[in-house]
């Protein structure tokens, strides 16, 4: 058992479905989650985070003014951005390799596919209190950090103890499709 | 060669973790219970929810057939999209695929047959009305191997 004390977060929840909205909505609620907040679009849940400061953001990828991509992008990026840091997991149907990569490549923390899972759901949230991903500033990025976290199996060549930190990390730029 | 800027790695504080504190070991069983629950409790407005979605997948057909565009596909192609992830989600698979087909469709193709696009829409909604879920169904796979062989030939073209 966790013992989290989820009555303290607030999750602001975007997606242009109703019914979905309402379902993840349900899900946070029986978590413990009681401050969930709700948005649309991109340009309302920006609109959401200037109002009510949520802590993490549940976000679906199509939705019509502004996607889910362009709206991490903003939060990310823009000197206007109400919190470049806040916890971003995508909960969406696209879920191919690609896809994935473009959401990692614009600042999305966690992906979580559709169909919507409470067990999926409980352990991206858990993923972002417990293992947050440092964060990463490049000329052609900001975001949190898009390698692998879960390393701890790993028996190969340590690389990066080597001083060969900024080799392994200008890799990781070039890799930038923006 | 030239030189890179400094990349710059930090960790901002963890503000999640200190609201929620917890010994963050493992899933809270308890709370995935809950949660099950009250999905368990939605399920009598899956079907609903379903309709609503059905709908907006006719009306984004009717407006992409009235006047073909960019921008009526775009709609057709999103209401085709958030279909096949509700449907899995609302315990419709057979939908969720042939949702997947006509995205397929709407996504790879650059003259989309309407006549194609009407058969996909039409399965769905049949399926929808006479509540085939059974991924096994034999003439339910028929239908949706033939849309989907239907969609790669005309890509392959």
């Amino acid at each position: 058992m966790s013992g989290y004390r989820f009555d303290r977060l607030k999750i602001l929840v975007v997606d242009d479905n109703q019914h979905m909205r309402k379902l993840v909505a349900a899900i946070l609620q029986a978590f413990g989650v009681t401050q969930i907040f709700e948005a649309s679009n991109g340009v309302r849940a920006l609109a959401a985070m200037r109002e009510d400061c949520p802590d993490a953001i549940i976000l679906d990828w199509m939705m019509d003014e502004m996607n889910g991509i362009e709206f991490t992008k903003e939060v990310r990026t823009s000197k206007s951005s109400p919190n470049p840091y806040v916890p971003i997991i995508m909960l969406t149907g696209h879920t191919s390799a690609d896809c994935v990569q473009q959401a990692r490549d614009v600042g999305v923390n966690e992906f979580l596919a559709k169909p919507v899972s409470v067990k999926a759901m409980l352990s991206r949230l858990t993923a972002v209190i417990e293992n947050p991903r440092p964060f990463v500033r490049t000329d052609g990025y900001f975001g949190p950090c898009r390698r692998r976290r879960n390393s701890d199996d790993y028996a190969g060549p340590e690389r990066r103890s080597e001083g060969l930190e900024e080799t392994t990390w200008v890799t990781v730029k070039s890799g930038d499709q923006r | 060669m030239t030189k890179q800027k400094p990349i710059e790695i930090f960790t901002p504080p963890n503000i999640l973790k200190a609201k929620v504190g917890g010994a963050g070991v493992g899933l809270d069983s308890a709370a995935i219970k809950r949660a099950e629950a009250a999905m368990e409790n939605l399920k009598s407005e899956f079907a609903g929810w379903m309709n609503a979605d059905i709908e907006k997948l006719a009306e984004s057909r009717d407006a992409y057939a009235a006047y073909p565009s960019e921008d009526t596909k775009g709609q057709l192609f999103r209401a085709s999209h958030d279909l096949k992830g509700q449907a899995l989600t609302f315990e419709h698979p057979v939908v969720a695929r042939m949702a997947a087909s006509l995205c397929k469709l709407l996504d790879g193709t650059p003259n989309t047959p309407l006549l194609l696009i009407d058969a996909h829409v039409n399965a769905i909604k049949i399926l929808v009305r006479q509540n085939v879920r059974d991924v096994s169904d034999p003439t339910t796979n028929a239908v949706a191997a033939e849309l989907e062989a239907q969609v790669r030939e005309l890509q392959a073209a």
